[in-house]
This record gives structure tokens, C-alpha cells and sequence, in this order.
């Protein structure tokens, strides 16, 4: 048993491992010198994390990141939620989301910087638009599930009509908006390095852009484990919240209790 | 002798009492229309009339698709009648109030609050303070048998459990009329028998005026002081049986008792007749 569980705790690790491992033993055998060595990307960490600029262009990042995240999940889960429960609502933004979603975000990087420069806002906005529709559509279906009668229920305690949508459709929801907001976390963190791609100013993907241009692949290659493992580290931390806000609907409890 | 419930802002609106047996709920030739994918317009209910007293057990019973659900949603005021006029206590219903509480086949319950959080839900909203919600929510789950559970989540219960909480939860708040859309009709054979002793024994302490949709005849004529029979599609009244059998009731005794095997079979055999004259081309 206690082998077993120490086990499942290290398959992570052990399968990080074998990833670097593979990618060891093929950058020896292509020995190419754009493809550094897993051991040499790694040696090139401490160099940037020690960094004091990189270290302030990493922050900036996370810090538009938040922000971007921030805003377009405290617009996109009301209107989700209206959308959810209104027809008219769901019928005016629908066929506009429709036309938006396919859209990649980046892509309308040059037209915002145009408006609004290459700063913080234009990048912000891309990474608003990124996180939006994942969080509008997962609060949309997850508002429309709400059943009826819990609705009913609550108007009939004397729940008004926007009681029933903070307190009823809200937390009946919340599963699917935070599944929502998880696939926003990610696409947060790929629109918040495309965007420094396309304006280099400041931040993580500046860096390694640059690193890029002056043909530093193991700065390259090390910029991409820090980004992969602010992604993972921002995604169980998140998983960590949601999993403790809705254990309510967990399925670890299905078995129920049985008597009449 | 009717008991009201101490809800002081009902009692005030109350007109004189003319009868000792005053009207509770007046249902004044309502007919509901529902729009259909077709062009055509579905007749759910058909010009329904039908006076329920205080502290009166009615059951409204018919085959399935003839509107029973509808006219309780109706008088519950989840749903707009398209003729006529739903009245509670004399005042005519404009939308769902904590006078008339409901509850429903698919129990509903809010499952991101324990038991105690769904019961106490209720109380809380109509402004009880916390300590006290909690102390009557705690009886009445254990009124409900399911002490022990305040803390469980609904997903955690059984079907049964969970009509005992959404029954506790609408009991909570004190309405005067429960809605009961057939809140058996999930259940198993077994757990539908205990709940239905239950109830009677919980509706026997005060005796609350409760409206039931079934299409059991069975539960009906055990249950109630009167049936309603609902014809088929379009609903309307075949019938209103009074069911004359003494209180408290027994399952047991009821069973070997001909007057209630006599209403089991009176009413079998009108629904027969009736499905007859309809399948008559």
C-alpha cells in the first residue's frame, strides 16, 4: 500500500523525467545546434532567474496576465450567466461570440497595437479576449443547465429575480464556470507570450524572443521550461481552489447513503 | 378547526373569516394553452373549477399528460394560466410566494448546501435569525427522520433522503399550502410506501391544506379527503370522489378495509370507461 501510493505521488516527476530524457538523448542524436541539450537548457535557468531585468520582465508579464484574467472573468461570467438565462440576451451576443471565437486573439494584436500602442493596455486586451469566450460559453451552458425547479424553489422562498441569479444560478453553475476558467488560466498564459512575440517590449516572451534573435537556444529552450512551469504551477494552484469550491459536486461522493 | 401558520403578515391581509372551513385555494375556470414546435396550439387544461378548503388533503389524479402538473404550477404561480384566475386566501395569484411551497418530483434541492443549509435556506431568506433558522431546521430534520445527516451533501443521499430534506426545506418556511408534484414518482415501490406513511403522520400534527398530483390511484385514495380525476388531454374535471375513510389512516387496516378497496375500484373502473369511449373510433 505504501509503496502503491508512493508510487502515484512520483509518476509526475518520473514522467518530467523521461520527458527530459528524450529530449537528451534526441538533441545528442541530432546534434543540431539550434536544439540544445535538456542539461544545457537547464544549466541556462539560474542564469535568468538570477537575473534581476529578467526577473522584472517575467513579473510585468504575470502581472498583465493577472490582470487580462482578472477582468475578462469578471465580465464574461455575468453575461455568460444571462446569457444562460435569458433568450433575448443569449440571441443578441451568440451570433457575435460565434464570430469572434474562431478568430485567433493574436491576430488582432497589430490592429489593437495600432489603436493603442505596444504597451501594457494593447497586450491586456488581447489577453482579455483570449480568457473571454471559454468563460462566457462555459457560464453560458452552465446557467442553462440550472434546473427550473430549483429556480421555482427559490422564487417561492421569496428569492427576487437577481437573488435567484447570485444565489441559485450562480452556485449551480459554478462547476462549469470554473472548468471554464481553467481553459482561460492557459490561454491567458499563450495569449500573454504571443502578444510579446508580436510587440517586444518587456516580458517572458520578449526574452525569449530575443534570445531567439541572437541565437542563444539554451536561453530559448530554458524560457520555455520557466513558461511550462508557470503554467503548470498556475494550473494546480487553480485546481487546488476549484477542487475545494465545489467539492459539493465532486464525484468522489456518488456512492450515496442508502435508506428511504 | 384550522391552524394557521404564525405568519403574522398573511394573517393581517386575511379578510374576516366567513366560514369555519374558508376557502383556501379558489381555481375560477382556468384554462392553459401551450404554444408547440407545430403551428397548433396544445390545450393542456380546459376550463378547470375547483374550490380547495383549509386544512384539506386533495389530490388531483389523471393519466400522465393531462395538465395535473400544469394547474399545480399554476396556483404555485410558476406559471401564468391563459384563462381564468388562481386564487389563494381570496387574492388572486400573480407569482410564487412562501404561502404556497412546492415540492417537486425532481426534489431540487441546492446542491451546494448541506441539509442543514437547504433546510435552513427558507427561514433565513424570510429573515429568521441564524441561530434561531438553524434550531428548527435541526427538528425538523429530525422530524423528517434524517438526524444525523445535516451535514451530508444531497449528492450523498439516497432519492428518498433527498424528498425527506426538500420536504423538511419547504416545511421550514411555513407555507400555508404545500405543493406536492408528484414527489413519490421516483421512488421505489418500498421507500414510495414509507415516505407515504410518513407524510401522513407529519400532515396529521397540523394538518396543513396540501395539494398532490399523482397518477396513483392508490397514493390518492390513501392520502387524501378528496380526489380530483382529470380526464386525458385536454384536462379536464371527470370527477371529484370524496374520500370518506377515517383518520389517522393505517396502511395495514386500510388494506382489508372494503370501503377503501370500494374507492380503489370505483375510481379503476371510471378511468376504464373513460379510455374505452376514447379508443371507440
Amino acid at each position: 500500500m505504501m509503496t502503491r501510493a508512493l508510487l502515484a505521488r512520483a509518476t509526475p516527476v518520473l514522467a518530467c523525467l523521461g520527458l527530459l530524457a528524450v529530449w537528451q538523448a534526441a538533441s545528442l542524436v541530432l546534434n543540431n545546434d539550434s536544439f540544445p541539450t535538456a542539461i544545457e537548457a537547464i544549466r541556462a535557468i539560474p542564469s535568468i532567474l538570477g537575473d534581476k531585468e529578467a526577473l522584472i520582465n517575467i513579473l510585468a508579464s504575470l502581472r498583465r496576465m493577472a490582470i487580462g484574467f482578472g477582468v475578462a472573468v469578471a465580465m464574461s461570467i455575468p453575461l455568460g450567466l444571462m446569457m444562460g438565462r435569458s433568450r433575448t440576451v443569449a440571441s443578441f451576443f451568440n451570433p457575435l461570440l460565434m464570430v469572434i471565437y474562431p478568430v485567433p486573439k493574436a491576430a488582432l494584436m497589430p490592429i489593437i497595437m495600432l489603436w493603442l500602442g505596444v504597451g501594457d493596455i494593447a497586450k491586456m486586451l488581447v489577453i482579455f479576449l483570449g480568457v473571454s469566450l471559454p468563460v462566457i460559453y462555459h457560464s453560458f451552458a452552465g446557467a442553462k443547465a440550472v434546473e427550473e425547479k430549483m429556480l421555482w424553489s427559490g422564487a417561492a422562498m421569496g428569492l427576487s429575480s437577481a437573488q435567484r441569479m447570485t444565489r441559485i444560478v450562480l452556485p449551480a453553475a459554478l462547476p462549469e464556470i470554473l472548468t471554464g476558467c481553467r481553459t482561460g488560466l492557459v490561454l491567458a498564459l499563450i495569449t500573454m507570450i504571443t502578444s510579446e512575440m508580436i510587440a517586444r517590449q518587456s516580458g517572458a516572451g520578449n526574452i525569449l524572443f530575443n534570445a531567439l534573435d541572437m541565437g542563444q537556444y539554451d536561453t530559448v529552450f530554458a524560457m520555455i521550461i520557466i513558461v511550462g512551469a508557470m503554467g503548470i504551477g498556475l494550473d494546480a494552484l487553480f485546481e487546488r481552489m476549484r477542487a475545494r469550491l465545489v467539492k459539493w459536486s465532486e464525484p468522489q461522493f456518488d456512492i450515496p447513503v442508502s435508506f428511504s | 378547526m384550522t391552524a394557521l401558520p404564525s405568519r403574522s403578515n398573511i394573517q393581517t391581509e386575511l379578510k374576516p373569516a366567513r366560514k369555519p372551513a374558508a376557502a383556501m385555494i379558489e381555481i375560477d375556470h382556468v384554462s392553459q394553452t401551450f404554444k408547440t414546435s407545430g403551428r397548433q396550439n396544445h390545450l393542456a387544461l380546459s376550463d378547470i373549477s375547483l374550490t380547495i378548503e383549509d386544512g384539506a388533503f386533495v389530490s388531483i389524479l389523471g393519466p400522465s399528460g393531462c395538465g395535473k402538473s400544469t394547474l399545480l404550477y399554476i396556483v404555485g404561480g410558476f406559471v401564468n394560466p391563459t384563462q381564468g384566475l388562481a386564487k389563494v386566501r381570496g387574492k388572486a395569484i400573480t407569482g410564487p410566494g412562501p404561502d404556497r411551497g412546492p415540492v417537486f418530483q425532481e426534489f431540487a434541492l441546492f446542491p451546494w448546501k448541506s441539509v442543514l443549509g437547504n433546510v435552513m435556506y427558507g427561514p433565513r431568506q424570510q429573515g429568521v435569525r441564524p441561530a434561531e433558522a438553524e434550531a428548527q431546521s435541526r427538528a425538523l430534520i429530525e422530524m423528517v427522520g434524517l438526524k444525523g445527516f445535516e451535514d451530508f451533501y444531497p449528492k450523498e443521499l439516497s432519492g428518498g433522503m433527498k424528498q425527506r430534506v426538500a420536504l423538511a426545506r419547504t416545511l421550514a418556511y411555513h407555507p400555508a399550502v404545500l405543493l406536492m408534484d408528484e414527489p413519490f414518482g421516483a421512488l421505489d415501490a418500498h421507500t414510495r410506501t414509507r415516505l407515504q406513511n410518513d407524510l401522513l403522520n407529519i400532515w396529521e400534527r397540523d394538518r396543513k391544506t396540501v395539494l398532490f398530483v399523482t397518477h396513483s390511484v392508490e397514493e390518492a385514495v390513501f392520502l387524501s379527503d378528496k380526489v380530483v380525476m382529470l380526464t386525458r388531454s385536454p384536462g379536464r374535471i371527470r370527477q371529484i370522489v370524496d374520500i370518506d375513510l377515517p383518520r389517522p389512516r393505517r396502511r395495514t387496516e386500510l388494506l382489508l378495509d372494503p370501503r377503501y378497496q370500494k374507492y380503489l375500484v370505483d375510481i379503476e373502473r371510471m378511468f376504464d370507461d373513460a379510455d374505452e369511449n376514447e379508443l371507440r373510433p
